[in-house]
């Protein structure tokens, strides 16, 4: 995708490119025609191309207003329970390669509530209460 | 915006006449928006200093870069790569970026080729006027948007000193009055009871009266 937009008014002055402070604009003769060229990695944004171009050719809000790239596409773990997504699978193997320890699929809501559950019946173990099971009750 | 202009030649010429290489490291952030310290100034400085006429003997080497921010050490110490002959950096950063470099690099010496000026905003094309003093303690909600500490000679906040004529500063070079330009203002905004507010002494120890200071969550690293 490119940012720096010039419209139909560009009439290939170099103004644009003797004026850039960061270098980051240049050009290419050759077969005929004059190629205007751009590199974002050194572009600082400073708009001294737009604030001296002659012919306001150069549509500067491309820098301003864009889009979003999509920079990468991971798989995602959902939480067992109500399904929310929690991390990506590839952060589920660092961690494991980490801790060596598996992670439950459990977002922090369920987390919590496995937790109490699972503290609660080894506090019911700990004192000798049976869990009746409810079709005995 | 860190607003710096480029020190005279004679001087930068001085500093690095001893040495038979010199990287010269460009800054991409501030003072390239300002037009002194990007690639493209880097370059012209390096051409600028390449001839003998400034040397009795032969002029240094001279080989540029640029560095998106020399302002931020772990950015530097990744990214700038320094060649092997250098003998020496020139830093065409704020006083901030040229001692990140120094810092990062360490055995080099690292010179400044600019003078750093001040904060300050694009007026017109190609010029830059002062409008911050980064006192810590910002006044500009009571007073239209007009900075008197950095604006005013006499950093008054409470009016005018009464020096003033025709809204220009008694310091001359056409400077703007700012308490003229704040009453101006305040006047537009049908806000001028805010200039009837009485400022208490400014507590400058937000300023420079404490030292240099720092900003962070946490302050004791470094």
């Amino acid at each position: 995708m490119s940012y720096f937009v010039v419209n139909d008014k560009c009439n290939g002055c170099l103004s644009c490119v003797e004026n850039c402070p960061a270098s980051a604009l240049s050009y290419r003769d050759a077969n005929g025609k004059r190629t205007i060229l751009h590199n974002m990695a050194r572009c600082v944004r400073c708009a001294n191309c737009w604030r001296v171009c002659p012919q306001g050719a150069i549509e500067f809000q491309h820098f301003l207003e864009n889009q979003w790239d999509e920079v990468i596409e991971l798989d995602l773990v959902y939480c067992s329970v109500c399904g929310e997504p929690l991390y990506t699978s590839r952060q589920e193997d660092t961690l494991f390669g980490n801790t060596g320890r598996a992670l439950e699929h459990l977002c922090p809501k369920h987390k919590t509530a496995d937790f109490a559950a699972r503290q609660a019946l080894s506090l019911k173990k700990q004192r000798g209460i049976r869990e009746i099971p409810y079709d005995r009750r | 915006m860190i607003v710096a202009e480029l020190k005279p030649l004679d001087e930068i010429v001085e500093t690095i006449s001893q040495f038979k290489k010199v990287f010269v490291v460009a800054c991409g952030g501030c003072v390239s928006i300002c037009l002194t310290g990007g690639a493209r100034n880097a370059d012209a400085l390096a051409r600028d200093l390449s001839h003998p006429r400034h040397y009795r003997s032969l002029p240094p080497v001279f080989e540029t870069t640029t560095i998106q921010r020399q302002c931020e050490k772990d950015f530097v110490k990744a990214f700038l790569t320094i060649p092997s002959d250098a003998d020496a950096i020139l830093s065409l950063a704020c006083g901030a970026g040229v001692q990140t470099v120094a810092e990062v690099v360490g055995a080099l010496p690292v010179i400044p080729a600019l003078n750093t000026s001040f904060l300050g905003s694009l007026d017109a094309p190609g010029i830059w006027r002062e409008k911050c003093q980064g006192c810590g303690n910002c006044l500009l909600a009571y007073t239209g948007g007009i900075c008197p500490v950095s604006r005013c000679a006499k950093r008054l906040l409470n009016g005018p000193c009464g020096g003033s004529k025709n809204g220009k500063c008694e310091i001359g070079d056409d400077t703007d009055c700012a308490w003229h330009l704040i009453i101006d203002r305040l006047k537009a905004l049908g806000r001028l009871d805010e200039y009837e507010k009485l400022f208490p002494l400014k507590d400058w120890s937000s300023d420079r009266g404490k030292g240099p200071r720092v900003l962070g969550f946490d302050k004791t690293r470094t």
